[in-house]
């Protein structure tokens, strides 16, 4: 890409002893800029001088300093031109005039107007899907419009169906988020209250029935709340979804649309998919194509573990791990259920009459504790720990929050556990994921 | 009656003696009480029927203005004492004393209700500040609403000519059902103190009072019957909730008019098959993939913006090149499934672009896959469906249950946890007329049944009330004795089991 109209006008040592890089960007451009990843690596501090900028929809503050941690890959885009300075050393800094933002704007807009039309009618606002490859910036469409939504006064929810990088909780879940205002410049949407149910792994592809069954069960809830929410109702909803495309994935994406009864898909740079999903969709959903940033950045498999690694570490620890202390304490195995869901299956000739293997997808097996239990994490369930009747849905049942295993000592029968609230657990039935958490930095 | 004559002064009572020729009138004189005929009705406004109206009215004026005249001899004397409600004899009792009355202190006593009755029997004579009663007097004077009711009186009178014995109801000597359940003989001690318990002030004290040591660790530790499911009392109706007279307690026993339920019943607003579809065509989405639309877009509209956005025309042409063409590696599996799975476009389906919404496609959708399923579509596509699919597997017990949709309860289900309403109350202990000979008043035995007044102004029992009498009534029948001005009906409730064929 171009990377004109830089201006690199002091580039002297600045007051942190930092490099300062300004940048004077056009209307309608945008800055992009990556810091470099690895332990050792600089954070660089943005600071916008005059001007309106905004980073996936979040305006800045003029002469506040957001400071990005390593492995940040920010835009800054401008609707009206601005000025900014960028302190430390970015591994990659540039600006590109060639930004899709006018088109996601526009597709805000129709989303606006759709949301309009459910106030004066009093009916519900429009539900979004934003499907696509791995790497085509979903989730950034999806904060993005979000955001925009937020700003014109709106009240939306997110559906996070994302189960390898949830944006809402740790990895392995779905989950649904009202969002109440734009989202944080460094930290992205403030998660408060977030609906979420335990998935246990980071693809769907481990358990395809469970996914279905989930998303299911988020559409239902999501569709209460509308009913007694006239705000939520009219706000609608924007899923995120995996980017797992094909077979079964692509299968998802249809069941989804249905079980939410999907307005608008989002089609990001993938004509093929646009093109089955008209197919396959009834003519009332609109399906739309929309490019990719040139921004995007493809993520390897490491850097896709390290994010969700974070992404753990921040349920513990808080944003750079810094605002949170979390506790640790045994708990005995005898106090505890620990289930896992989906039996390994069998093959159909082995079953017996009238069974199907879709039952074992869903069952609950009893995991024995033993040292192997060490580093998972495990949701602690929130159905009630006495009633025989609730176990029964233990699959369907939302997550009251997450643990991970520190430590298995056989011989005393306990685990030592990390966990965000001090000790005793709310509750007893915990489900075990395929993730791993260890504890170190 | 002699009712002016007896209250005026008792010089005059004295010179009521009558001479023995007016004595000799007063015995020889007809004791028959005139025939009522049928209840001939209808009023035709006519001067015949309003003569014969006038004519039986007087006919009963005449009766009961009648003088009766008894041995002085044989009237028991008693003095009424309207603090305690009770009348005290002052001279020994006759033979009522065997089923009626109780002594304490060494005094004998009787209840209002008793004593109007032997007033009226022409058995006693009761004075009140030594000025005699007449019966009027005694009517207005015993009997209250807070005490013994005029419908509870003429119950109690009703059930005495016709022979039985009957006492007021203690809800504190009834056992608890946690008694009950250990099969405890009732307690001597209790037996004992039921006659002083009789000076309570009405036939009709609140249950939640009397409540006995053993009914309260009953409450407290909910040891009997607290297996019952939870679910006992959403089973009853909904007019068990409420007992007032205004909404669903209503029904009186006339039924004259049936509450219609169903008519507020509305449809709820919202529901996903009321939306209409949007108009895509006036929201302009920037779609890369449609052809023939404008290559452009407008601007869109500022109020649709967030603040301080203003954006020009928008040119999707130009970014139509940069979309991800590239075909999609796909594993031979996956080829091979996609072959298989490649269908025709959902929407060439004229069905399907009849649906305006998800609500309808999904219903689409059901109906074919009923139709796959060999299901008569028809029956299976309103509210109302049936029981079972047939193409499911079921084994006869669990279509047996499924076909009992009205499930069997017992009467007494969940009603141990029913706390006792003031408006519903057993009021009397009946025992049968043959067990008179060897009756004990102090220890009277099982009662015969139990009587609950009530009147057919106010509402029918509720299913609250029916179950909370009868739990409170134990083994003995509750007979809800129903009065209409004087006429009194008996109805009753019984339990009964829904017979069942097959046992799995």
């Amino acid at each position: 890409m171009a990377a004109e109209g830089v201006e690199k006008t002091s580039e002297d040592a600045s007051s942190s002893g930092k490099v300062c890089t300004r940048f004077d960007l056009e209307k309608e451009t945008e800055l992009r800029f990556e810091v470099e990843a690895g332990e050792a690596a600089d954070q660089v501090e943005l600071e916008l001088l005059t001007g309106m900028g905004e980073v996936f929809g979040s305006e800045l503050n003029r002469n506040k300093k957001y400071v990005f941690g390593p492995g940040s890959k920010i835009a800054v885009f401008t609707w009206q031109g601005c000025s900014v300075n960028l302190y430390g050393k970015p591994e990659v800094a540039y600006v590109s005039k060639d930004t899709p933002m006018l088109l996601y704007l526009n597709t805000h807009a129709a989303l606006e107007q759709m949301r309009k039309q459910a106030e004066r009618e009093n009916e519900r606002g429009p539900r979004v899907m934003v499907v696509g490859p791995t790497d085509v910036g979903k989730s950034t469409v999806c904060r993005l419009l979000l955001s925009y939504a937020v700003r014109v006064g709106r009240r939306p929810t997110l559906v996070e169906l994302d189960v390898g990088q949830s944006g809402v909780s740790v990895p392995g879940t779905v989950s649904a988020l009202c969002i109440e205002r734009p989202a944080d410049v460094e930290e992205g949407f403030s998660v408060q209250a977030p609906l979420v149910y335990h998935f246990g792994s980071t693809t769907p592809g481990t358990n395809i029935k469970l996914y279905n069954k989930l998303t299911s069960c988020l559409a239902e809830v999501f569709s209460q709340r509308c009913e007694v929410n006239r705000k939520a109702s009219v706000g609608g909803c924007i899923i995120n979804t995996c980017g797992w495309v094909k077979g079964s994935g692509y299968q998802a994406l249809v069941h989804c649309a249905s079980t939410f009864q999907v307005d608008v898909v989002l089609v990001l740079d993938h004509e093929r998919l646009y093109n089955e999903l008209k197919r396959d969709l009834p003519h009332f959903v609109r399906v739309v194509l929309l490019p990719k940033s040139g921004g995007v950045v493809e993520r390897s498999k490491e850097c896709r573990r390290d994010a969700r690694d974070e992404k753990i570490r921040e349920y513990f620890y808080g944003f750079r791990g810094l605002s949170f202390f979390p506790f640790s304490f045994e708990v005995r195995f005898s106090d505890v259920r620990i289930y896992k869901i989906g039996a390994p299956s069998i093959p159909d000739s082995c079953l017996p009459l009238g069974m199907s293997q879709d039952d074992t997808q869903l069952k609950l097996v009893p995991v024995t504790p033993g040292r192997d239990l060490t580093y998972h994490v495990l949701s602690v369930s929130s159905v009630d720990d006495g009633d025989e009747d609730a176990r029964k849905s233990i699959v369907e049942s939302p997550v009251c929050g997450f643990i991970v295993v520190t430590n298995v000592d056989t011989q005393t029968q306990v685990m030592k556990v990390l966990s965000p609230a001090p000790r005793p657990l709310p509750r007893h039935t915990l489900l075990i994921m395929d993730i791993r958490f260890m504890d170190m930095k | 009656m002699a009712d002016q004559n007896k209250t005026e002064s008792a010089n005059n009572f004295y010179n009521e003696i009558l001479s023995p020729c007016e004595l000799f009138a007063a015995r020889s004189r007809s004791h028959k009480l005139p025939a009522r005929g049928q209840k001939d009705f209808y009023p035709d406004d006519s001067e015949e029927q309003r003569q014969r109206l006038q004519q039986s009215l007087d006919e009963h004026w005449r009766l009961i203005s009648e003088e009766r005249v008894e041995r002085l001899g044989n009237l028991v004397k008693g003095v009424w004492i309207p603090s305690d409600r009770i009348v005290e004899l002052q001279s020994p009792a006759g033979k009522f004393w065997q089923t009626m009355g109780f002594s304490a202190e060494g005094k004998q006593y009787l209840l209002p209700e008793e004593a109007l009755y032997l007033m009226e029997c022409g058995n006693l004579l009761v004075s009140h500040q030594d000025l005699p009663l007449s019966i009027q007097d005694g009517y207005e004077m015993f009997l209250s609403a807070d005490a013994v009711s005029l419908q509870q009186y003429q119950v109690f009178g009703h059930l005495k000519r016709l022979g039985y014995v009957v006492h007021r109801f203690d809800p504190s000597s009834e056992p608890s059902s946690y008694a009950r359940q250990l099969n405890l003989p009732p307690s001597r001690e209790r037996g004992g103190r039921q006659l002083k318990r009789k000076r309570s002030p009405s036939p009709t004290p609140t249950c939640s009072k009397g409540e006995s040591p053993a009914e309260k660790m009953e409450e407290d530790d909910k040891l009997p019957e607290s297996h019952l499911p939870t679910s006992a009392e959403p089973a009853e109706p909904q007019s068990c909730s409420s007992g007032s007279a205004g909404e669903a307690g209503a029904r009186t026993w006339w039924m004259t008019d049936v509450p219609d339920r169903q008519a507020d019943k509305r449809p709820s607003p919202g529901s996903p098959s009321a939306r209409s579809r949007w108009n895509f065509s006036a929201i302009p989405f920037p779609d890369l993939g449609s052809t023939g639309r404008p290559r452009t877009v407008a601007p869109p509209d500022p109020s649709l913006l967030p603040g301080g956005v203003t954006v020009g025309v928008c040119d999707v042409a130009s970014w139509m090149q940069k979309v991800n063409l590239r075909e999609v590696r796909m594993s031979g599996k996956e080829e091979e499934r996609e072959r298989r799975g490649r269908r025709r476009d959902v929407n060439k389906d004229r069905e399907v672009q009849r649906c305006r919404n998800w609500a309808e496609y999904h219903e689409l959708l059901a109906r074919r896959q009923a139709a796959r399923e060999g299901r008569p579509a028809h029956l299976w596509s309103g509210e109302v469906t049936p029981l079972h699919d047939p193409t499911q597997p079921i084994s006869t017990a669990e279509l047996l249950e499924k076909i009992s949709v009205i499930t069997s309860t017992n009467l007494l289900e969940g009603a141990s946890r029913l706390k006792g309403s003031e408006e519903w109350r057993i009021c009397f202990n009946v025992y049968q007329p043959d067990s008179v000979a060897d009756f004990k008043k102090s220890n009277p035995g099982k009662p015969y049944t139990r009587m609950c007044v009530c009147s057919f102004d106010g509402p029918v029992p509720d299913l609250r009330a029916i179950k909370q009498l009868a739990f409170q009534s134990g083994d003995v029948l509750v007979v809800f004795a129903v009065v209409d001005h004087g006429d009194i009906s008996f109805y009753t409730f019984k339990d009964f089991q829904l017979p069942r064929d097959v046992f799995p």
